[in-house]
């Protein structure tokens, strides 16, 4: 979707910012936050892609004006909200209601601890042979999906290099939106700057993305 | 994926749509890397997002940024300084700092280096 997370080439937020001797954390409700939104990833109620729609699909004006543990609070109050985990009541007051509903199967911490560690694989047996090879001219398809995508805005339409095949992984567009994994080769595609960001830009810059193969067509 | 920086190519890491980062190796990420202005500009001005860290680089210095929009995570090896000939692996690693694993700055010089 065209949300307000898709932000590359955007205009007017300013320098980084940068702090000195940053702490991991800033508050200690950042780290439950943490917390929870990894151990529920653990009891796979609901899958990373759908996570990040969810945090994608809060309106522009909010999601630009939380803090970034913020957004994850209020992605996870959504998604709990839509699996009816909680009702909008419950999340109002802060108590339960309503009897808990419990995972499929219980979370072990050594578990969630695996999980910020390694991530949860993506690759998945190819159901057929990659289309494209390394040292190919393809295009980004110009698509604009209402669903999940990762196909950010700013390459799309246009022209780049297959630089690497990482391999074939979940397609997110369909595990966010359809919950099925839809494996789809993966590439690595480098753009000229100037073929992104017109002829003012800087010449000396190249930008490359991960794309899997249905956002790309041969050029 | 491993990028190895060199006077002539300067590799940086960013994720335009989210926050992906190598947790694995360089914990949890900075605030700056998840905010608004780096992920905005780091693909459309690299050379200028530099600046915001001090970094300067020559125009001939050709940046390469590597958006990762999906599961692959990149980490960046910095360019060895100059004098550093005989350093064995330990009093190297003194000298990476987590930026200059992420490409938004160069390692600490040796006389930097913790005694």
């Amino acid at each position: 979707m065209n949300g307000a997370a898709d932000m590359g080439g955007m205009h007017g937020f300013g320098p980084v910012q940068v702090e000195a001797n940053e702490p991991v954390f800033h508050a200690d409700w950042e780290k439950k936050a943490f917390a929870l939104n990894i151990a529920i990833g653990v009891a796979n109620i609901w899958n990373l892609d759908e996570f990040r729609f969810a945090r994608e699909s809060l309106p522009p004006p909010q999601y630009l004006n939380m803090s970034y543990y913020g957004l994850w609070v209020a992605t996870l109050e959504n998604m709990m909200l839509r699996y009816k985990m909680a009702t909008p009541e419950e999340l109002q007051e802060g108590r339960a209601r309503e009897p808990v509903k419990k995972a499929k199967q219980p979370v072990t911490a050594a578990q969630v601890a695996n999980m910020v560690r390694c991530g949860s694989p993506y690759e998945r047996p190819a159901p057929a042979p990659a289309k494209f090879k390394v040292g190919d001219r393809v295009r980004a398809r110009n698509i604009h999906p209402k669903t999940h995508t990762r196909l950010p805005r700013y390459v799309r339409g246009h022209t780049g290099e297959v630089v690497r095949i990482v391999g074939c992984h979940v397609f997110p567009d369909s595990n966010a939106s359809k919950r099925t994994e839809d494996p789809h080769w993966l590439y690595t595609v480098r753009f000229e700057g100037r073929e992104l960001w017109g002829p003012d830009s800087d010449p000396n810059v190249r930008i490359a993305i991960e794309a899997w193969e249905p956002y790309l067509e041969i050029a | 994926v491993a990028l190895e920086n060199t006077p002539a190519v300067h590799n940086m890491v960013v994720c335009t749509l989210c926050s992906c980062y190598p947790w694995a190796v360089l914990g949890l990420p900075p605030l700056w890397y998840k905010s608004a202005p780096y992920r905005s500009r780091a693909v459309a001005e690299p050379r200028a997002v530099l600046r915001d860290f001090g970094v300067e680089l020559p125009p001939q210095t050709e940046i390469r940024v590597w958006d990762s929009t999906a599961e692959l995570r990149y980490l960046v090896i910095p360019t060895r300084p100059e004098g550093t000939d005989g350093w064995n692996e330990d009093r190297l690693a003194d000298l990476v700092t987590r930026d200059s694993m992420v490409g938004t700055g160069f390692p600490k010089r040796p006389y930097e280096a913790a005694k």
